[in-house]
């Protein structure tokens, strides 16, 4: 829930920033970030109504947790935990993506 | 029209927690944050690592809970600065929390800030504190599988403590498959087992603190 009430001081801040109303904001959960996308969803819905930022819909875009390999360099997608590389299963691997928690776009209502 | 954005929706917590840590490393202190599931021992083993400093080292606590501060009693008995943070509901700490609590203390000096963290295995892991490491503790009453079922917070752990290793005859869980489990989620990762009850491993998580300071 402080979650999704920190989504919507990011989206209120954007709204002064650009001076106009936000309609709709797309969101990046990674795999990794801990947060679950149905329940965000569900918190902002819970929350929008009554914030002075309505009407505002969300596109919520799942992000998977990838690695990156230091011998071939291919990003892979971590599959059941599995670290090492799934193109030439090689085990240095680093972290490559799935930790964000971001806002990824903000569309603008023209005046 | 549609903007293009990378904010991070935790932008202002990561600017308050990038504030404390620049305040904790000009002032030499060593922060580490304290996670894992309610009762794996967190306050016992903050407890045990007190009992063992000489009072002239100067570490301090922020221990975290929705409610009370029946933690932050037990572990004042040591002579250290100890202090409570309440949330009053929320079940994590955020960075705003750790500097309104600081707000008034001389961290001068200061060689080890423990930020005890609510217990809770899921949330704690978006809120970056400001703290230099992040410890996870795992009791072998808990499943061995948990690294697998909450990946992202092992994931951004730097240390993985198994706790209460006094149990095992008792109970199924096999200390192995957790190592492995945790490798598995984080390759690299280092983990310590430890019993606050017999002190077994104790040596070893003073001596991972020593290198960090």
């Amino acid at each position: 829930m402080s979650i999704a009430a920190s989504v919507l001081d990011a989206v209120r801040a954007e709204s002064l920033h650009h001076g106009a109303h936000i309609s709709r904001a797309g969101l990046r959960v990674g795999e990794l970030s801990g947060v679950e996308i149905d329940s965000l969803r569900f918190c902002l819905d819970a929350l929008v109504p009554g914030s002075g930022l309505e009407p505002l819909a969300f596109e919520l875009e799942p992000v998977p947790w990838t690695r990156r390999c230091r011998a071939c360099g291919a990003v892979f997608r971590v599959v059941d935990y599995q670290p090492d590389c799934a193109a030439c299963a090689s085990p240095l691997t680093d972290p490559e993506a799935g930790d964000q928690l971001e806002i990824s776009f903000v569309e603008l209502e023209e005046s | 029209m549609r903007v293009p954005l990378e904010r991070k929706v935790l932008n202002e917590n990561d600017r308050i927690a990038a504030a404390l840590r620049q305040r904790f490393q000009q002032c030499g202190a060593f922060c580490l944050n304290l996670i894992s599931s309610p009762g794996s021992g967190k306050t016992t083993l903050l407890e045990r690592t007190l009992a063992g400093y000489d009072s002239a080292r100067r570490v301090a606590v922020l221990t975290g809970d929705l409610q009370t501060d029946n933690d932050a009693r037990r572990l004042a008995r040591f002579g250290f600065p100890v202090r409570q943070i309440t949330t009053g509901g929320a079940c994590h700490l955020d960075a705003s929390m750790v500097e309104r609590h600081l707000a008034d203390w001389k961290l001068d000096g200061l060689e080890i800030l423990f930020l005890e963290n609510v217990g809770n295995l899921v949330c704690p892991t978006s809120y970056d504190l400001g703290e230099d490491a992040r410890a996870v503790l795992l009791s072998v009453t808990e499943g061995d599988d948990k690294p697998l079922k909450y990946p992202a917070t092992f994931h951004h752990a730097d240390l993985v403590l198994l706790t209460k290793t006094d149990l095992l005859p008792y109970v199924p869980f096999d200390m192995e498959q957790a190592r492995e489990n945790a490798r598995r989620v984080q390759p690299g990762i280092e983990i310590l087992d430890l019993s606050c009850t017999t002190g077994d491993g104790l040596d070893r998580w003073y001596a991972w603190i020593e290198r960090h300071l």
